[in-house]
């Protein structure tokens, strides 16, 4: 009766372009569709491509997360030419892996989530702010304001270390298949060591405090945005030889049962996304096409689905799947894993650091494929990360790539059913109108979505091949 | 005027009639404002088609750290990335920016302008009726602006964007606007560049561009002319494997033929940059990056090429034409 649609558009302080549309009953939402409106078909560039070309050209698929395509490209080149790591390689890619994910988790809680509970200054780019249910008092809230400006250089600080091994970052150059082509050496590891005690100072003095207080000052949040509790991930920073050991354990956790991922048990769907299948005489990606008129089509992300449900990825699946955090499923949760896998990164690197040992460039890269088709999966730092490619003759013949944005994000599939980020939203109770925005951003932002990954994904075979195993 | 001289103005006039005291300080007032009032450059950054890596790039400046632009040089009105508004809220700031900052803001474009299907293949925001499309969006915005700053590869010039087969047609902002671009190209941007082509355009209007329209300040000598390895090219001394100490030509270096100074200048804190990590700088500044840079790993006469035209090789002076 007195159902009310609510356009939230654009939805900023993210990566990439998004809008959400919600539909509201007696003050709840009781239907959302979250709309990823840019598409550009990173697939389809691949095609046709240098095998080993794959490192630097998935990075430019996303900026804020653009190592985690490198590494995972690598790891799927490292298979494809049966590269055998040494553990300086190993330990020198993890370091920068980490740097990669602590720009990202840092930038996230104070330039994108903050503004969402803490009144910024009053001048551009935080003018007309129109923070309702703001509850800091004013000392902690000047604190927290101050932080963003702070954290912004421990953000800058991480990538430092990142570019000191890796050339350049965003889309670092030395991380490619069979190690690391920089040396690491006794003065460049000294520098790392000083930055990463910086930069955990500042999270252990700053960031977990200032989570800590905005998770206890909002803590109805623990209860608001509450997604399905089902987790998946694909583990984190891999080991040996073959990349064959993993850090951070894989897991699939949904009804208290873990188990291991299984590639073949993943499938897309297009049935809500942009896109349309174009004749069948070719079983491949060219199958698909994009559609922006599509009829009962919302977005340009597609549901993806492991054994026919949603999951749930990201820093909260990787903290529960790996037994370090024990709480809920809701927004807050979210927020303080993200925060405590920060802490743990840190001091992660520095245990690292310390491992390392200077020597020359520790890589050594084959360049006789041993088979044409290969997957590999790692997280990323919003979640589960899967690239999986067919090469004949060093040449791509199709590449494809499953973002955790697209699990986070997924629309609805051919059977109704909402994805994570969808479902969190739906349910929550919506006082008054003008709380709107303030309520949905801060939801939507503890899944820190990233549109440009998941812009690209394009696996138009309508399902993962039975082939992938892990 | 010093503090003492103004109260001593203030007690004297104090009494007088006819206005003596306002007409003896407001010029004093007035003067004080017009040297002392910072003058900011007011900016409206639009994101398109792109990976978001331009203000992740431009999140890394040091001196003058992000809190200092934002304090000292920018006035970043409208932002998706940055800006603390959200949803219609934003779309109405980004309206009455347009509006009150008309003919004096710069806009920044951070991405490719997808022009098949009307361009749907990049909605800015949507509307209760409509989507805004970026093409829309550069379009209405490019006639308003003071100056137009293309950041990063894929607004420049289409960049990874406009890629093969390049499915949503997408083109640099020079394709969409019939004016002047300034084009900071990168993949990512340095911050340097980018915050420095700010400065210029903040302190001493603007700067002088190449044939690309790219600041001859940063772009305007090759990568190749200043390489730290010059010294391995002129006697062919090549690598022979990512991780050597050797020139990368041999491995696909595309220092010859691309305008940016990253062998002095480096990167994130000035650190590092790639050839110094040991592999071969892939023209991320160039006009035709990524298509004419791949295959990355090949060298020069061996990568794609537009066909009919010549292998691009060093001249005299080392620089390719």
């Amino acid at each position: 009766m007195s159902h009310q649609s609510y356009l939230f558009s654009p939805v900023t302080r993210l990566s990439g372009l998004m809008s959400v549309e919600v539909l509201v009953e007696e003050r709840r939402i009781v239907e959302a569709n979250a709309s990823s409106t840019m598409f550009r078909g990173f697939e389809w560039i691949m095609g046709d491509r240098q095998a080993a070309d794959a490192v630097y050209m998935t990075q430019r698929v996303c900026g804020i997360c653009s190592l985690a395509h490198g590494a995972t490209a690598s790891y799927l080149l490292d298979e494809l030419y049966d590269n055998e790591l040494t553990e300086n390689a190993q330990i020198l890619r993890n370091i920068m892996y980490a740097a990669d994910f602590l720009q990202n988790h840092i930038r996230h809680f104070y330039l994108f989530s903050l503004p969402d509970f803490v009144v910024m200054p009053d001048r551009p780019p935080f003018h007309g702010q129109n923070l309702m249910d703001a509850r800091l008092n004013p000392e902690d809230n000047r604190r927290l304001a101050g932080n963003y400006f702070e954290a912004v250089k421990f953000a800058q600080r991480s990538h430092e270390i990142l570019a000191l091994f890796g050339g350049k970052a965003p889309h670092q150059h030395s991380f490619v298949h069979g190690g690391v082509s920089v040396a690491p050496t006794a003065d460049k590891i000294n520098r790392a060591q000083a930055l990463i005690h910086d930069i955990g100072e500042f999270v252990k003095g700053t960031l977990i405090p200032d989570t800590e207080l905005i998770s206890r000052v909002y803590g109805d949040y623990y209860r608001i945005g509450i997604a399905p509790a089902r987790y998946l991930s694909f583990g984190l920073f891999k080991f040996g030889s073959k990349n064959e050991r993993i850090l951070w354990r894989n897991g699939v956790l949904a009804d208290g049962r873990l188990t291991l991922p299984q590639t073949e048990r993943i499938h897309e769907d297009i049935s809500h996304a942009w896109f349309e299948t174009a004749g069948s005489q070719e079983p491949q990606q060219k199958e698909l096409k994009p559609n922006p008129s599509k009829p009962g089509a919302y977005t340009w992300i597609k549901s993806v689905r492991y054994a026919g449900l949603p999951f749930q990825v990201g820093p909260l699946a990787r903290m529960i799947i790996n037994g370090r955090y024990s709480g809920g499923s809701s927004t807050m949760d979210r927020i303080c894993a993200r925060s405590l896998e920060t802490l743990l990164l840190t001091e992660l690197v520095q245990e690292w650091l310390k491992k390392l040992t200077p020597g020359p460039p520790p890589i050594r890269q084959k360049n006789r494929a041993i088979k044409t088709e290969v997957t590999a999966t790692t997280d990323a730092m919003r979640g589960a990360l899967l690239h999986s490619a067919r090469i004949v003759d060093d040449k791509v013949v199709w590449y494809n790539i499953i973002t955790p944005t697209v699990w986070n994000f997924s629309p609805k599939d051919a059977h109704g059913q909402r994805g994570p980020a969808e479902n969190a939203l739906v349910g929550t109770e919506i006082p008054t109108s003008d709380l709107l925005f303030t309520i949905l951003g801060r939801i939507i932002r503890s899944f820190d979505p990233c549109m440009p990954c998941a812009a690209h994904v394009l696996d138009c075979r309508g399902n993962v091949e039975a082939k992938m195993v892990l | 005027m010093e503090k003492v001289q103004f109260t001593d103005l203030c007690r004297k006039l104090s009494t007088r009639g006819g206005h003596a005291l306002s007409k003896a300080i407001l010029p004093v007032v007035e003067g004080h404002l017009a040297q002392n009032r910072k003058y900011k450059l007011p900016v409206i950054w639009i994101e398109t088609s792109d990976s978001g890596d331009n203000n992740i790039a431009f999140m890394n400046t040091t001196y003058p750290y992000l809190g200092r632009v934002f304090t000292e040089m920018i006035d970043l009105l409208y932002s998706n990335t940055f800006m603390a508004a959200q949803g219609q809220d934003a779309l109405i700031i980004l309206e009455q920016a347009a509006a009150l900052y008309r003919g004096m803001f710069t806009l920044v474009v951070e991405g490719a302008v997808p022009t098949r299907d009307g361009g749907l293949y990049t909605v800015i925001a949507r509307t209760a009726t409509r989507a805004i499309t970026a093409l829309e969006a550069v379009t209405w915005l490019g006639s308003l602006a003071k100056h137009i700053v293309a950041v990063g590869t894929c607004a420049s010039f289409g960049g990874p964007s406009a890629a093969r087969p390049n499915l949503t047609g997408s083109v640099g902002v020079r394709d969409v606007l019939n004016r002047e671009i300034i084009n900071v190209s990168g993949c990512p941007v340095n911050p340097d560049w980018f915050v420095g082509t700010l400065a210029h355009l903040l302190m001493y209007g603007r700067p002088e561009l190449d044939d690309l329209g790219r600041p001859t300040l940063f772009y305007g000598f090759t990568v190749h002319r200043h390489c730290q390895r010059r010294s391995y090219f002129d006697r062919e001394d090549f690598a022979e494997k990512l991780g050597d100490i050797e020139c990368m030509f041999s491995l696909g270096c595309m220092g010859p033929r691309t305008g940016a100074d990253c062998p002095y200048r480096q990167w994130i804190n000035y650190v590092n940059w790639p050839v110094r990590a040991n592999t071969p700088c892939i023209g991320c500044t160039n006009e035709d990056f990524p298509d004419g840079s791949t295959p990355f790993f090949k060298p020069m006469p061996e990568k794609n090429r537009p066909a009919g035209s010549q292998p691009a090789m060093p001249g005299p002076k080392g620089d390719a034409q």
